[in-house]
C-alpha cells in the first residue's frame, strides 16, 4: 500500500485481496466460535469478496403478530385432512432465531471496504431494518445515532442484485486514516495492509454489533 | 423388557433463502411462461451444528437448474462440501393460487414416497443415500404481488406398526472414553474427506479394541464380523435430546428391507464448531417389527419387505403445529417500483445526512405542485420538482406535442409527436411516471383565459368554466408555477394565487435572458402592514432600475437560446425548496446574493432571493429585489378584491376590455404621468417576427 493510500486511509483493490487472505487466515485460527469467512469470487472469476453466513443470533424478540404477506404461516384456506402419524413430533414454539450474513466488498469509488448485510428468519423471509435494530446492542445503536460517519442504507448488492443493507462508506477513509495516523507503529512496520481489514472492522463491527475477539485485535 | 414407546421423529425444517425465489421467478419469466411440469431441485442441509437451534433442509439459487440447460441441477453442485449435503427434490410449481390449493397432496407425497421405495429396493439407496431423503415442494409464485405460497414434504416411509425405541442417549453417555475418542476422529476424517463430507448416510464400525472406523453403507458386508459393534449413523440437523431427526425414518426402512434386521443401533450425528460433538449427538436402539411373511397377502413371504406391497407415507411439513402451506412477501426485495422509491428516498436522505441536515423531506413529498404550461420550461421543473421528491404534480396544457418540441421538451420524445400529436398534458404524466413510477402525476389539457383576447359571446360559457376549474386547481394545490410563453397568460393565475396566497413562481424567458421570481405574498394574507415583495407584474410597472438590459420579457412569440430552459427551471426549483426551507416560508424577504448584512446567509441552502435575472450573453445572473405596486393589474389589493367581490363576472370583463384593469388599478392616470413607461397588454407595439412557439 503506497504510503499515499494510506496517509487517505484508502487501499487499492489488489491490496483489499492481500488484506482479505491476512484477515481470513487470522480470523479462522482466532475466532472458533464464530463461522469461518470465505472467500468468494464473483461469478466473473475476477473480483472476489468476503463472506460469512447463517451466523445465527438468537432473538430475544416475541413473535411478531404483525404478518408481513396475508396468511404467511397461517393459511386460511380449508385444507384436507392430511395425514399424520404418532412418529411424528409435534413442533412446539421453537425459540426465535435470526440469520445474518456478511460480506465485505470492495467499494471501487470510495477505494474502502464496504460492509454488506442481510437477516432473515428460519424461514428465509427476511427481516426489516426495524427488527434488525432490536437485534443491535445498545452500544451499537448508540454509535449510529451519534457518529456522522456511519449509517446504514439499503442498496443493491454488487453481485447478488438484491437489496442489502451495507454501512455507507462515505466515512470509512476519514475515520481509517485517523486510526492509521494514530498508530506510528503501524506505518514503520509496514503491515498496514494485512491489518486494514482487522483496524476496519473494529470500527465497523462496534457498529453493526460484531464483537471482535479479543485475540484479534491484540495485533494491533 | 423392550419400553412400549415408539420413537417419535422430528421432521426437517425448511428454510428457503430469498435467492431461491428470486432465481424461480427469472426462470418463469424467461424460460418456463406457463409450463407447470414439475422440475428436479436440490436441497441442502448438514448436521446440527448449535445445541439449541436445529439446522434446515435450505434452497438456495443454486437449488434451481439454471437456465441455461435442461439437467437437474444436481450437476452443477460441486460435490464435497461438508455444509451442503445435497439431497434431490422435485418442484410443481402452479400458476395459480386456485390450483396450488387444488394439487392431490396425498398422491404427490404417494409418488414420490414410491420413488423411495424403488430406490430401496433396486439399490439406488444403498449407493447413493441421499436419495432417502428426498423431498418434494408445491408453490405458486405470485409474480405481480412479490409473494410465495409454499408447502414442503419430506416423504417418510410409515412402519406400521411404529418402531420402538428401547433406548435412547447422548452418544458420549453410551461410547467408552477410548470408543468416544475413536469414533470421534473417525467422524471427523469423514468430514473432512471431500469424498465423503456430503454423504449423509454412513456406518460406524467399532471392533474389540475400541477403534472405529465410518464406511459408507454399500460396505456393509464388510462389517459383519463377530465382536465388532455397528451403528447406522445419518447426519442429523435435529438438535433435541429426545428425538432423532427425520431422516432415520426412510434410513430404518431401508436397514429393515435390505439386510433385514429389526434391531437397529443407531447414531445420530451432531456436531459443534465443525467437529464431531458426542455430547449433543445421540446414539439409540430401535426395534423393527413389521409382520414379516404375510403370505395371505403377498404370498412370498417377505409382507411389509415386498416391493409391491408400498407403505405409507406421511411428510407434509407442519407449521407451527399445523398441516398448513406457508406464505412469504418479498415484495420489498422483487417489486421495482417499491426499489425505485426507496432508491429515491435513500438519495434524498444521503443529501440530508452528509449535507444539509435540516432537509425537510416531509415537506417536499407532501407538497402538491401546479405546473401551468408544459413545454420547455414545464418538463425541465417536472423533472427537477421530483428529483427534490416531490411527487405530485399537475401539469396544465392545451397543447398537442409538435415535432420540434422532443429537442427542448424533456419529457417527450418521437412517439409523442405522432399522429397529430399527443396532448401535452397527458404525454408528459405518462414519461413522468415512466421515469419514476410513484409520482402522482395528473394532466390537465385546458386554455387559460387571457385577458386583451375577447371571448366571443357562444365561448364565454367554456371559458368560464375554464376559470373556474383554475381557481380550483390552484385552490387545491400548494406551490404554483407560471410556465407558459406568454405574458397574458400569466395573469388570471397571478391574481388566483395572490387570492389564496399560494407560493407562486414564475419563469420566463427571453432569447438569451430570463427571469425566475417567487411572488409575494397575496394583498389579504396577513394582518400586518409589511410591505410585500411584488408579483411578475408588478415588476413591470416598478420598473428595474436598468430597464433596457432588463426587458420586459416573453413578447408574444419568442425563440430562445437552448440552455435558458433548463437554467431557469432549474433555480426555479430550487427557489421553491428555498422557500419552504425558510421559517417565513412565501413572507420571506427578498434577499440579495453576496449580501454581508442578510441573516439568511446562515440557513442551510443559503439566501432567498425575490427575483433572479440572467443572461446567457453575459454568462451572469443577477438578484433583484422589487416591492408590490398598489396598481398592480394583477396582485393589487383594488384587483384582488374586485375578484372576491364579483367573481367570473369580473374576469370576464377584464378579458373582454383591454383597458378595464389599467382603469380599475389607476394605471391609467400612471401612464399618463410616466411616458417613459410602455404597457402592451395587446402586443400591438411589438413586431411581429415570425413566431415559433417555445
Amino acid at each position: 500500500m503506497g504510503t499515499k493510500e494510506e496517509a487517505q486511509g484508502t487501499l487499492s483493490s489488489t491490496d483489499f485481496g492481500v488484506a482479505a487472505s491476512a484477515f481470513i487466515l487470522n480470523w479462522n485460527t482466532v475466532c472458533s466460535s464464530f463461522p469461518p469467512w470465505t472467500w468468494v469470487l464473483s461469478h466473473h472469476q475476477v473480483e472476489g469478496y468476503l463472506s460469512l453466513e447463517n451466523m445465527l443470533l438468537s432473538s430475544t424478540q416475541e413473535e411478531h403478530g404483525e404478518l408481513s404477506c396475508p396468511g404467511r404461516g397461517i393459511h386460511s384456506h380449508q385444507e384436507d385432512p392430511i395425514d399424520v402419524d404418532d412418529a411424528t413430533l409435534v413442533h412446539t414454539n421453537p425459540c426465535k432465531v435470526h440469520y445474518y450474513d456478511l460480506h465485505i466488498i470492495y467499494c471501487n469509488s470510495y477505494r474502502v471496504p464496504v460492509l454488506y448485510f442481510r437477516a432473515y428468519d428460519s424461514d428465509g423471509e427476511p427481516l426489516e431494518f426495524d427488527e434488525i435494530e432490536k437485534d443491535l446492542p445498545a452500544y451499537s445503536k448508540k454509535a449510529l445515532s451519534d457518529s456522522k460517519w456511519t449509517f446504514i442504507t439499503q442498496e443493491e448488492h454488487p453481485y447478488l442484485n438484491r437489496p442489502w443493507y451495507k454501512l455507507h462508506p462515505c466515512g470509512t477513509s476519514e475515520w481509517m486514516k485517523l486510526l492509521f495516523h494514530a498508530d506510528d507503529a503501524l506505518a514503520k512496520t509496514g503491515v498496514a495492509i494485512e491489518l486494514y481489514l482487522v483496524t476496519w472492522l473494529s470500527v465497523v463491527g462496534h457498529v453493526v454489533g460484531l464483537r471482535i475477539p479479543f485475540e484479534m485485535m491484540k495485533q494491533l | 423388557m423392550a419400553s412400549e414407546s415408539i420413537v417419535v421423529f422430528a421432521q426437517f425444517q425448511s428454510a428457503v433463502d430469498e435467492g431461491f425465489w428470486h432465481r424461480l421467478c427469472s426462470l418463469k419469466l424467461n424460460k418456463l411462461g406457463i409450463d407447470d411440469s414439475p422440475i428436479p431441485i436440490t436441497g441442502f442441509y448438514a448436521p446440527c451444528s448449535h445445541p439449541q437451534v436445529s439446522n434446515h433442509l435450505t434452497l438456495l439459487a443454486d437449488s434451481l437448474p439454471s437456465e441455461s440447460n435442461e439437467q437437474s441441477s444436481t450437476a452443477a453442485t460441486s460435490g464435497g462440501n461438508r455444509n451442503r449435503c445435497p439431497v434431490p427434490g422435485i418442484l410443481y410449481n402452479m400458476n395459480t393460487i386456485e390450483s396450488f390449493h387444488a394439487l392431490d397432496k396425498k398422491s404427490l407425497l404417494k409418488a414420490e414416497a414410491k420413488k423411495i421405495w424403488d430406490n430401496i429396493h433396486t439399490g439406488k439407496a444403498v449407493e447413493d443415500s441421499a436419495v432417502l431423503s428426498r423431498f418434494l415442494l408445491i408453490s405458486f409464485a405470485d409474480l405481480k404481488k412479490w409473494t410465495f405460497h409454499y408447502w414442503f414434504a419430506f416423504p417418510a416411509l410409515v412402519l406400521d406398526p411404529p418402531a420402538t425405541l428401547v433406548d435412547l442417549k447422548r452418544a458420549s453417555q453410551y461410547f467408552s472414553l477410548e470408543e468416544a475418542k475413536s469414533v470421534s476422529a473417525a467422524c471427523n476424517e469423514w468430514r473432512n474427506s471431500s469424498l465423503t463430507a456430503d454423504v449423509p448416510f454412513f456406518l460406524v464400525c467399532i471392533d474389540p479394541n475400541s477403534l472405529a472406523t465410518v464406511k459408507h453403507i454399500k460396505d456393509w458386508e464388510t462389517c459383519q464380523s463377530d465382536g465388532n459393534k455397528l451403528l447406522f449413523g445419518f447426519y442429523d440437523p435435529c438438535h433435541l435430546p429426545n428425538n432423532p431427526g427425520w431422516a432415520l425414518r426412510n434410513f430404518l426402512a431401508l436397514i429393515s428391507v435390505r439386510w433385514n434386521i429389526m434391531s437397529v443401533r443407531f447414531l445420530c450425528y451432531r456436531e459443534n464448531r465443525g467437529f464431531a460433538d458426542l455430547g449433543l449427538s445421540l446414539v439409540g436402539e430401535a426395534l423393527i417389527t413389521v409382520p414379516q411373511g404375510r403370505a395371505a397377502k403377498t404370498g412370498n413371504g417377505l409382507g411389509w419387505r415386498d416391493h409391491q406391497c408400498l407403505p405409507n407415507a406421511v411428510g407434509w411439513e407442519q407449521s407451527k403445529g399445523r398441516q398448513v402451506s406457508r406464505c412469504i412477501s418479498l415484495a420489498k426485495s422483487m417489486d421495482p417500483t417499491r426499489l425505485a422509491i426507496s432508491a429515491a428516498d435513500l438519495n434524498l436522505k444521503l443529501m440530508r445526512w452528509r449535507a444539509l441536515p435540516s432537509l425537510n423531506l416531509n415537506a417536499l413529498s407532501s407538497m402538491k405542485c401546479l405546473l401551468l404550461g408544459a413545454g420547455t420550461l414545464g418538463c425541465q421543473v417536472a423533472r427537477m420538482l421530483m428529483a427534490w421528491g416531490v411527487r405530485k404534480i399537475t401539469l396544465v396544457d392545451n397543447g398537442r406535442v409538435a415535432m420540434s418540441n422532443p429537442l427542448r421538451q424533456s419529457l417527450y420524445t418521437l412517439d409523442d409527436c405522432l399522429n397529430g400529436g399527443e396532448y401535452k398534458a397527458t404525454a408528459a404524466v405518462k414519461s413522468l411516471s415512466r421515469i419514476f413510477p410513484a409520482v402522482d402525476a395528473e394532466g390537465v389539457v385546458m386554455a387559460i383565459p387571457m385577458p386583451g383576447h375577447p371571448v366571443p359571446s357562444q365561448e364565454e360559457d367554456n371559458v368560464l368554466e375554464d376559470c373556474r376549474r383554475l381557481h380550483d386547481l390552484v385552490d387545491s394545490h400548494d406551490a404554483v408555477f407560471l410556465l407558459t410563453d406568454t405574458r397574458e397568460s400569466r395573469w388570471l393565475p397571478t391574481l388566483l394565487c395572490a387570492n389564496t396566497n399560494k407560493i407562486t413562481i414564475t419563469a420566463a424567458l427571453g432569447f438569451d435572458s430570463f427571469l425566475v421570481m417567487r411572488h409575494g405574498a397575496g394583498p389579504f394574507s396577513s394582518n400586518d402592514e409589511r410591505q410585500r415583495l411584488g408579483c411578475y407584474f408588478c415588476s413591470d410597472v416598478v420598473a428595474p432600475i436598468d430597464s433596457t438590459a432588463n426587458r420586459t420579457l416573453d413578447q408574444q412569440c419568442t425563440v430562445t437560446r437552448p440552455g435558458l430552459a433548463p437554467i431557469a427551471s432549474a433555480l426555479a426549483v430550487e427557489l421553491l425548496v428555498g422557500i419552504l426551507h425558510h421559517p417565513h416560508g412565501i413572507f420571506a424577504d427578498g434577499e440579495l446574493a453576496n449580501s454581508s448584512s442578510s441573516g439568511s446567509s446562515e440557513l442551510p441552502l443559503g439566501v432567498l432571493p425575490h427575483q433572479i435575472r440572467g443572461s446567457l450573453s453575459q454568462f451572469s445572473q443577477m438578484t433583484l429585489v422589487g416591492q408590490s405596486s398598489n396598481s398592480c393589474t394583477a396582485c393589487s389589493s383594488t384587483v384582488v378584491s374586485e375578484y372576491r367581490e364579483r367573481g367570473m363576472e369580473f374576469i370576464i370583463q377584464a378579458i373582454n376590455h383591454p383597458t378595464y384593469l389599467e382603469d380599475l388599478t389607476g394605471l391609467t392616470e400612471l401612464m399618463k404621468s410616466a411616458s417613459s413607461f410602455k404597457l402592451d397588454w395587446d402586443n400591438d407595439d411589438d413586431d411581429d417576427d415570425d413566431c415559433v412557439e417555445i
